[in-house]
């Protein structure tokens, strides 16, 4: 066995760190604190093809895969951006760039991935609808085929990005859920054009004010008689669970990734301000009540790196990845959660205080257990998938 | 165009640089090696001109075995090819030395402009471009912060202390940079992948047809005798503001003869 990491995610690490040393934790916190987008690191990553990592060569593309994609995630999060701010990466590099490259039609791969290669297009996906989160096989935004075209009605909710999108990745029914069988059938992907869509006032989006994460806005969606071409369809109609579990998968461990760079970022914090801090006539890291819970956060963040590069190794070597990717998310936020929550204790007063990063810290981390996927629902894929247990719903 | 960029390795200014108890010389292995600062705007400016003018860009690094990371950053950066000059006999080289063995080497791969940085981090001699050019038999366009080409024509502007200086010659030439000249570009994902594959020729002295007689510690014009650790650096001066702060800055500055 080698866990040596191959040598193109290492670039990737030392890359991306090196772009991002010029930003610091203040640049990241203005960004939140003004709810702007981190446009000067996007470029820098654009320009050096940081952010079309995962397209093909042939498209322009660095040819990589998840892997790569995992390891820039995980050293834009830790050089400050932490859990919210790296949930910029996953939008396009992510949904965009990696699940055209598998799925895309030949068009629409000719089409968009040169772009994606070079951070000109970027891209958001749309899923959860209200009455539709963790029951998304449930989602009701529906795709109604009319001659050549579709005609698609709904609403979705939380979609992040849509601002900045030229293109959705939009998940439909074709089929019912009360129709379909088995339930994962009857879903399509479409592709769609949001500029056109909202010029042609069939698609509107309204941001929904939130705690943290506030580089990027998630929305309310409305669709409204919005015609597709089955050109747009990504993968086959009625067999878009296909495409989803290749968005979805990722999405666990790219958020994961985001989640264990936030961990690193708290961490890093704690670790520096129990060294400096004196209280009693010694510094407080030197109490094993303050000293043994960030130990203890440490050895978190290395399980949740190991299951996030084998989960990445397998996906990119096309075999099944679910549980390895569902454990890792697990992991991953988890330790977030434990290392910003310890590293607000190990602040005491000071971390109430906006002068430091806690509160912010504390919100990317706290939404890790809930989004994409709640805590509660990668426990019921373990319970259920992997120990065989009788399901809940 | 051939274009040769002369990129040195220095230790990182970042970590603490230590001199070898052995021979008094500066110990290389015992900080990171990095590129010199000043070598990435050489480059850049290569490249640039290379993308205008069309030609190749070759990377010439004298130095230890673990320079190598410093060509494969300027390869990531955009060149072709490099040529590594490492020998043994080389080590502790001073200016003279460094020049000799650069200038033969440069009359083996042949050039039409030389660039490099107009000094390294480590030793700051500021000297080499000038020696090199001597030792070539070509112009020298040294300090170099703007470089146009037209032809076989070349100028440049050199910085001076009171403003620039244009200073024409033809090529075959060698042109030193200060950092005003350009903002050198991050490697990109694919250009350093790219480098990985791109060549590099190494050369030893007898490849370069350099006279160790006049290379390495023993032929070095100056030596290292003893050295001591730099005293901590002594408290400041603290110029207290009682509505006339400015004034009294300015009385320090000028003092120190900074203004
Ligand atoms: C900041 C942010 C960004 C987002 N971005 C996007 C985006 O870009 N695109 C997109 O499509 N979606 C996005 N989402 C939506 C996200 O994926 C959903 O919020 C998430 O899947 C949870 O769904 P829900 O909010 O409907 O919670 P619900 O499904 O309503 O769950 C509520 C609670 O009930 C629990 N629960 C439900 N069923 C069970 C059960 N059987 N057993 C135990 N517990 C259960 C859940 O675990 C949870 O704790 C985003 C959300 C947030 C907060």
């Amino acid at each position: 066995m080698d866990f040596t990491l191959p040598e193109s995610a290492r670039e990737v690490r030392r890359g991306v760190a090196a772009i991002c040393a010029r930003y610091d934790m203040a640049y990241w916190q203005r960004c939140e604190e003004q709810k702007r987008w981190p446009e000067e690191v996007w470029a820098e990553l654009a320009k050096g093809g940081w952010l079309g990592l995962a397209v093909p060569e042939e498209y322009g593309g660095g040819g990589q895969g998840l892997l790569e994609l995992t390891v820039a995630t995980e050293t834009l999060a830790a050089s400050g951006a932490a859990g919210g701010s790296a949930f910029t990466y996953v939008l396009t590099p992510g949904f965009g760039a990696l699940t055209l490259a598998r799925h895309g039609s030949a068009a629409q791969k000719a089409e968009l991935l040169p772009r994606l290669a070079a951070g000109e297009l970027e891209t958001c996906f749309a899923l959860t609808e209200p009455d539709a989160g963790s029951n998304s096989l449930a989602i009701s935004t529906s795709a109604r085929r009319d001659g050549d075209e579709y005609v698609v009605n709904g609403q979705k909710i939380w979609i992040t990005g849509v601002q900045r999108a030229a293109r959705m990745l939009l998940v439909t029914r074709t089929i019912p859920a009360a129709e379909a069988r088995p339930r994962t059938s009857g879903l399509t992907v479409f592709l769609v054009d949001v500029p056109q869509a909202v010029a042609q006032g069939r698609l509107s989006y309204r941001p929904i004010p939130k705690m943290g994460a506030n580089t990027t806005p998630s929305n309310m969606v409305f669709i409204d008689d919005l015609r597709l071409r089955a050109t747009d369809v990504v993968g086959e109609v009625d067999q878009g669970a296909l495409v989803l579990w290749d968005v979805l998968n990722p999405e666990r461990i790219l958020l994961g990734a985001s989640a264990l760079g936030g961990a690193e970022v708290a961490l890093r914090a704690a670790v520096a301000y129990a060294k400096e801090r004196e209280v009693f006539g010694r510094p407080i890291g030197a109490n094993q009540a303050i000293a043994f819970p960030l130990a203890q956060v440490k050895a978190k963040i290395e399980l949740a790196r190991l299951m996030l590069y084998k989960a990445a190794w397998l996906f990119d070597r096309r075999e099944p990845c679910a549980t390895e990717a569902n454990i890792a998310k697990l992991t991953a936020s988890q330790a977030a959660w434990e290392a910003a929550d310890h590293a607000f204790q190990t602040h005491g007063g000071m971390a109430y205080s906006l002068e430091y990063p806690i509160a912010r810290l504390l919100a990317d981390a706290r939404v890790g257990r809930v989004a994409p996927v709640t805590e509660e629902l990668l426990l019921n894929y373990l319970a259920t998938q992997v120990l065989g247990l009788p399901r809940s719903f | 165009m051939n274009i040769v960029v002369c990129v040195k390795q220095v230790p990182d200014t970042a970590t603490e640089r230590k001199l070898s108890s052995k021979d008094n010389t500066l110990d290389r292995d015992a900080a990171d090696g990095v590129i010199n600062e000043l070598c990435e705007y050489a480059v850049e400016e290569a490249l640039k001109i290379k993308e205008a003018h069309g030609g190749e860009v070759t990377v010439l690094t004298m130095g230890p075995a673990k320079a190598t990371d410093t060509i494969r950053k300027a390869l990531a950066m955009g060149a072709d090819k490099a040529v590594h000059l490492v020998d043994d006999a080389l080590h502790g080289s001073d200016a003279l030395g460094t020049s000799h063995a650069l200038a033969q080497t440069l009359k083996k791969i042949g050039f039409d402009l030389v660039i490099l940085g107009s000094e390294s981090t480590d030793a700051r001699t500021g000297v080499l471009a000038a020696m090199l050019a001597e030792r070539l038999g070509t112009p020298q366009l040294t300090l170099a912060r703007k470089v146009d080409i037209d032809g076989s024509a070349i100028s440049i502007e050199r910085v001076t202390d009171y403003g620039y200086d244009k200073v024409t010659a033809t090529l075959p030439a060698v042109v030193s940079v200060v950092e005003k000249i350009n903002e050198p570009r991050y490697p990109s994902f694919k250009g350093i992948m790219a480098a990985k594959k791109k060549p590099v020729q190494t050369f030893g002295v007898a490849d370069a047809e350099i006279d160790t007689a006049q290379v390495g510690l023993a032929s070095s014009w100056s030596e290292v005798t003893e050295f001591a650790v730099a005293p901590p650096r002594a408290a400041g001066t603290i110029v207290k503001d009682e509505g006339d702060g400015g004034a009294k800055a300015a009385e320090f500055l000028a003092s120190k003869k900074f203004i």
